[in-house]
């Protein structure tokens, strides 16, 4: 599968074969560093001064580079269909090669951040057990009543939160029992065919 | 056991065989005990045609204090001799401690159930449900092939009114993990219970 590149976005990467190919690794440092920090405008300033262009150009380059990392590694491209779809822009086989090696190198991490950006439900991070047992209480003295008491750690979007549950023993060998059933599914005939056919 | 003095002169009144005959005491009694443990008992429960003749103060008096005092004696877990040591303080005759006991022993374990049952506690985990999915694709990103499970809690409230749930994601490393915990746990229990 190639990539669609529009024109304005070929426009903007129509700066990179005009500066060295060291500035352009460092722009896909830059581009990368944004995708895991969010952008710093500063940092085009200070590049745009330094090779005696404007700002917005800088920009431009940046933005046109960090568009085609994470449109590749968002559709998973081979390294052929890469290689095809940035040849459409005329560069330099050293340039071609830069980018590529660029792609492959951050497609992993890029597709992480990526993951992070899907509807999200709070996923689970860790847990913590104790076992209790109430010996009494302001109704009834004298009592020998066993319970587990969890804390649960889950993630939603970066925010960390913990939920404080209790309960009895029975009910957490029932728990046991049913996410062992859980676990089991994936090794059954079923899901295996499912995974090996849907690639 | 501290009791009022409120339930001492209701007592009093139950004990003499002059306000309250057999039929009438055993009545009484039995009513007292259906009003805290059967959830559909209301105030009909005094309205039984042995019990007309006697002043409806006197039938409420005895009826409030016969529960309180054997809602203290569940919640102390009172003995046979710490009932009986009350009730003769309150000159009831060998007889009615008797009854007394015997229908306190067939109440007792309804009762130990319903005090324990109120209180408060944590949110209490009452099930569990899980979905398997395997993901394809978002909208953010493309072949992803990946299995991941969808489980969810059931919790209980102190109050039963409310049935929240708690829901999360996960894959398949951090159900490993779960149930890995979960099991720890439930192996310390075994062996906290045969110690």
């Amino acid at each position: 599968m190639l990539l669609d590149l529009s024109e304005e976005h070929k426009e903007h990467l129509a700066f990179l074969p005009q500066v060295d190919s060291s500035v352009v690794a460092e722009f896909g440092r830059i581009a990368v560093e944004f995708l895991r920090r969010g952008s710093n405008p500063k940092i085009y300033d200070g590049a745009a001064r330094k090779l005696n262009v404007s700002s917005d150009t800088v920009q431009h380059g940046v933005e046109g580079l960090t568009y085609l990392l994470t449109e590749s590694s968002k559709l998973m491209i081979s390294e052929l269909d890469f290689q095809d779809s940035v040849f459409v822009l005329g560069f330099s086989e050293e340039l071609n090669k830069l980018l590529l090696q660029l792609y492959l190198d951050n497609r992993k991490e890029i597709r992480t951040i990526l993951s992070e950006l899907a509807p999200d439900l709070p996923s689970y991070h860790s847990l913590e057990w104790r076992l209790d047992v109430q010996l009494a209480s302001r109704s009834l003295r004298q009592q020998i009543k066993p319970s587990v008491t969890i804390k649960l750690h889950l993630n939603q979007n970066g925010d960390h939160s913990t939920q404080v549950l209790q309960t009895d023993p029975a009910t957490l060998v029932h728990l046991v029992q049913q996410l062992e059933q859980a676990l089991e599914e994936m090794k059954t005939n079923h899901c295996r065919r499912v995974v090996r056919n849907i690639k | 056991m501290e009791l009022s003095e409120f339930v001492q002169k209701g007592f009093q009144l139950l004990a003499d065989p002059g306000s309250f005959d057999s039929n009438a005491f055993t009545l009484l009694l039995r009513a007292a005990f259906q009003s805290l443990l059967d959830a559909q008992a209301d105030e009909a429960v005094l309205d039984h045609p042995d019990l007309k003749h006697i002043d409806p103060v006197v039938l409420k008096h005895c009826h409030a204090a016969a529960a309180t005092y054997i809602l203290e004696a569940g919640k102390q877990r009172a003995d046979k001799s710490t009932l009986s040591t009350y009730l003769e303080d309150c000159k009831f005759d060998r007889e009615r401690i008797e009854l007394f006991c015997t229908e306190y022993q067939n109440n007792k374990n309804s009762l130990e159930i319903l005090l324990g049952s109120i209180g408060r506690s944590l949110p209490h985990i009452i099930d569990v449900s899980w979905r398997l999915e395997y993901q394809i694709k978002t909208s953010q990103l493309h072949k992803m092939y990946r299995p991941a499970y969808l489980v969810t809690l059931n919790i209980e409230n102190t109050d039963s009114q409310s049935h929240p749930e708690i829901s999360f994601s996960c894959n398949m490393e951090q159900l490993q993990d779960l149930v890995g915990k979960l099991k720890d746990a439930s192996k310390s229990l075994e062996r906290a219970t045969q110690l």
